[in-house]
C-alpha cells in the first residue's frame, strides 16, 4: 500500500529539498523580529511584521506604484513588441539586420540597461531632457528621475526599451508558425487588411499573448533592479515598487523581518494574480 | 461562369523565371486539368489566375474582362488549397459562411446558403465542428463547400487531393467530377498526378519547365503526345522509349534497334539526317506472341503482377523495355520471347529536341 509512496519519495524529497525548504525558511523571517545589526533580535513575534505593513504608508505607496510600474512597462512592451513583430513579419530588404539590431537591447545587462538610461536622462551629460524641453514636451530640460511626480517614469522608459524585444521575438515566433495559405484564402474571400487581423492574426497569437503577458507581468513586477539603479526607490519613495521597498528594508534599514514580510506579501498577491489569470484561461478554453 | 484566356504570361521570381510565356484559353464552363511535375509553374500559374501573385508581363482575362490589377476578392473566383486553408478558429458552418458574412449577406441567407451547400457534399451533421475535429476528407469537403458557397465565376484547385489516401483520393475525384456537372462553372485544377488529369478533365494542359507542352483532351494527349514529355509523362506503366535508327526503304521507313529491325512506318515520316530517333510505344500496345505485325525478339527479365494485370520487363537489344498485359504469364529470366508490334502504334521523336517526328 506504501509503496508506490517509496517510489516517488526521492523525487519529492528533492523537490521539498530544493524547492520548498528555501521557501519556508525565508517566509518564516516574516514572523521573526530580525534586525541585522542588533544581536539580541531574532525572536518570534507573530504577526506583528504584518501588522505594521497594513499601517504602513511607504507599503501602500510602494504597492501602487506596482501596479502603474508593471502594468506600464508589460502594457508598452507588449504593444511595440507586437507592432515590431508584425513589421519584421514581411519581408523587406535588411530585414536580417534590423532584426538583429532591434533584439540587442535583450543582450543586454539590466543594471547596465539602468546605468545607461539615467546619464541619457540626466542633463548634465544626456542629450534627452534638451531634446524634450526643445520639442515643448518639458518646461525647463531637468531630469525627471529627481522629480517626485516622474521619477517612476525614467525606469519605466528604460524597462519598456529593455523588454520590448522579448515581445517582439515570441509575437514574431508566433506569427510565422501562421499558414500563409490562410491568409491567402480569407484574402479571396473577400477580407481586406484590417479584417484579416482581427480573424486570423488575433485568434492564431491570442495564447502566445495571454502565457507571454502572464509570465511578463510576474517578472516585472518582481524586478527592482532598474529602479534601484535609476533612483534608489526616490526621491522619498516616490518610485518605490514592492519589489524595490523589499530590497530598501533589507539592506539601508537591516530589518530583514519586516523584508520578508513584504517579500511573503507580495508574493502573495502574485500568486492570487497568476490563478486568477489560469482560471480565466481555462474558462475561455472550455468555452472553446 | 466565365472564360479564362492567359496571354503571353511570364513570371519571374528575381533571376529565376517559372513562367516562360504561358498562352491559354479556358471556355466557359470547362474542366481544365494542370498537370506536369512538382516545380513546373503549375501553382504559380493558378496563383497568378487567382491574383495571389502579380504576373511579370501578359495579360489574364476572366469572363473578358482584364483582371490583372485587380485584388483577388475582385475576382470573383474560388480556390481550393491543398493544405485546405480552413480557418481553424471558426466552426465548419462559419467557414463556409465566411465571404458572406464579409459581404454582409443576411444572417438567415448566409444559414440558407451554408445549409444547401453543406447539404451537397454530406457536411450537415458537423456545422458545429471545427476543422481539427475533422478528418482529412471532411476537410476537403470543408474546403469545397467555402468554394461553392459563394458562387464564382471559376474554381481554381491546387492539388486538392494529394493530402487524402488512395481511396479517399478516387472517390473525391468522382465527387468533384460530379459537382461540376451540377454546377457547370469553369473549374481550372492543377495536379502533379496523371490519372487525375487522365480521368477529371474536359482538357489537359501538360506542363513542363514554365511552358506548355500540349493542350487537349485526355485521349488526345494519349494517342497523339506532341513530344517526349508528354508521351513519357501521360500513361501508366510509362510510354517506352528506345533509342534506334530510321532509314527510308521502298516499303516505308524501317526502323531498327540495336541493328534488329523494330518495324516499318508506311506512312511519310520526316526523319532526321543521321536516322537516329527515339522510338515510342505504349507497353499495352505490345502483344506477346506472334501476330500481324512485325516481330521482334526480346528477353525476359521480371513479371510483376497486380492481379488484373502483369508488366513484363523484357531487354530488347539491351534496352529495357516495358510490356502490360492481362494474360498470365509464367516467363523464365533470360527466356526468348516473341513481340508483336503495330506499326501504327509507334511515334518517333527526335532525340535531339524530344518533338514528335510526323
Ligand atoms: N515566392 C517564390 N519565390 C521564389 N521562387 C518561387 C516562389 N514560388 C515558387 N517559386 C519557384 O517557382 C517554381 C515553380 O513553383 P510552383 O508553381 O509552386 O510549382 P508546382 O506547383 O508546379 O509544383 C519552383 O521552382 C519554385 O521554387
Ligand atoms: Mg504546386
Amino acid at each position: 500500500m506504501f509503496e508506490p509512496y517509496l517510489y516517488s519519495a526521492p523525487a519529492l524529497l528533492l523537490v521539498a529539498a530544493t524547492t520548498l525548504v528555501p521557501i519556508v525558511i525565508g517566509i518564516s523571517y516574516a514572523f521573526r523580529n530580525i534586525m541585522l545589526l542588533d544581536p539580541t533580535s531574532g525572536g518570534f513575534v507573530g504577526l506583528d511584521n504584518f501588522r505594521e505593513l497594513l499601517r504602513d504608508a511607504s507599503f501602500w505607496n510602494a504597492l501602487k506604484n506596482t501596479v502603474v510600474w508593471t502594468a506600464s512597462c508589460v502594457g508598452f512592451q507588449f504593444l511595440f513588441g507586437l507592432i515590431l513583430a508584425l513589421m519584421l513579419n514581411r519581408p523587406f530588404p535588411g530585414r536580417a539586420l534590423i532584426q538583429a539590431t532591434i533584439f540587442l537591447p535583450w543582450a543586454i545587462p539590466t543594471f547596465l540597461v539602468g546605468m545607461n538610461w539615467s546619464w541619457l536622462l540626466n542633463p548634465a551629460i544626456g542629450p534627452l531632457p534638451h531634446w524634450a524641453y526643445a520639442l515643448g514636451l518639458m518646461n525647463a530640460p531637468d531630469n525627471i528621475l529627481s522629480d517626485p511626480d516622474y521619477a517612476l517614469w525614467g525606469p519605466i522608459f528604460a524597462g519598456i526599451w529593455w523588454g520590448t524585444p522579448f515581445f517582439a521575438i515570441t509575437l514574431l515566433a508566433a506569427l510565422q508558425s501562421i499558414p500563409r495559405e490562410i491568409y491567402e484564402a480569407a484574402e479571396i474571400d473577400g477580407a481586406g487588411g484590417l479584417e484579416r487581423f482581427r480573424s486570423i492574426t488575433l485568434p492564431f497569437l491570442a495564447p502566445t499573448m495571454v502565457i507571454t503577458v502572464l509570465l511578463r507581468t510576474i517578472w516585472v513586477a518582481n524586478s527592482p533592479e532598474l529602479i534601484v539603479v535609476m533612483t534608489k526607490g526616490g526621491p522619498a519613495d516616490a518610485s518605490q515598487i514592492v519589489a524595490s521597498y523589499v530590497f530598501t528594508q533589507a539592506y539601508q534599514g537591516l530589518n530583514f523581518g519586516y523584508a520578508s514580510a513584504v517579500a511573503t506579501a507580495l508574493v502573495l498577491l502574485l500568486l492570487i494574480y497568476a490563478f486568477l489569470l489560469i482560471a480565466i484561461r481555462q474558462a475561455m478554453l472550455g468555452r472553446r | 461562369m466565365a472564360s479564362i484566356d492567359i496571354k503571353n504570361v511570364r513570371k519571374d521570381f528575381g533571376p529565376v523565371s517559372v513562367l516562360k510565356g504561358v498562352d491559354l484559353a479556358i471556355a466557359s464552363g470547362e474542366f481544365a486539368v494542370l498537370v506536369g511535375p512538382s516545380g513546373c509553374g503549375k501553382s504559380t500559374l493558378l496563383r497568378l489566375i487567382a491574383g495571389l501573385e502579380d504576373a511579370s508581363s501578359g495579360e489574364i482575362h476572366i469572363g473578358g474582362r482584364r483582371v490583372d490589377d485587380l485584388p483577388p476578392r475582385d475576382r470573383d473566383i474560388a480556390m481550393v488549397f491543398q493544405s485546405y486553408a480552413l480557418y481553424p478558429h471558426m466552426n465548419v458552418r462559419d467557414n463556409m459562411g465566411y465571404s458572406l458574412r464579409l459581404k454582409r449577406t443576411p444572417q438567415a441567407r448566409i444559414a440558407e446558403i451554408v445549409g444547401r451547400a453543406g447539404a451537397k457534399l454530406g457536411l450537415e451533421a458537423l456545422g458545429e465542428r471545427k476543422p481539427r475535429e475533422l478528418s482529412g476528407g471532411q476537410r476537403q469537403r470543408v474546403a469545397m463547400g467555402r468554394a461553392i458557397v459563394r458562387n464564382p465565376k471559376a474554381f481554381l484547385f491546387d492539388e486538392p487531393l494529394s493530402n487524402l489516401d488512395a481511396r479517399m483520393r478516387e472517390q473525391m475525384r468522382f465527387e468533384i467530377r460530379k459537382l461540376h456537372r451540377d454546377l457547370g462553372a469553369t473549374s481550372v485544377y492543377v495536379t502533379h498526378d496523371q490519372i487525375e488529369a487522365m480521368t477529371m478533365a474536359d482538357r489537359i494542359v501538360a506542363m513542363n519547365a514554365g511552358i506548355i507542352q500540349q493542350v487537349g483532351t485526355p485521349l488526345e494527349l494519349y494517342d497523339d503526345p506532341a513530344n517526349v514529355f508528354v508521351a513519357g509523362f501521360i500513361g501508366s506503366p510509362a510510354m517506352n522509349f528506345l533509342s534506334g535508327e530510321a532509314r527510308r526503304g521502298e516499303t516505308g521507313v524501317a526502323l531498327s534497334v540495336g541493328g534488329k529491325a523494330f518495324c516499318t512506318l508506311s506512312q511519310a515520316v520526316a526523319v532526321p539526317e543521321d536516322g537516329r530517333v527515339t522510338i515510342g510505344i505504349r507497353p499495352e500496345r505490345i502483344r506477346i506472341g506472334v501476330g500481324a505485325g512485325q516481330v521482334v525478339e526480346a528477353a525476359a527479365d521480371l513479371v510483376e503482377t497486380t492481379g488484373a494485370a502483369s508488366v513484363v520487363h523484357v531487354d530488347l537489344a539491351g534496352q529495357a523495355m516495358k510490356i502490360f498485359t492481362t494474360e498470365r504469364l509464367q516467363l523464365t529470366q533470360g527466356q526468348r520471347i516473341p513481340l508483336a508490334i503495330d506499326a501504327k502504334d509507334v511515334c518517333l521523336f527526335d532525340p535531339a529536341g524530344g518533338g514528335r517526328l510526323r
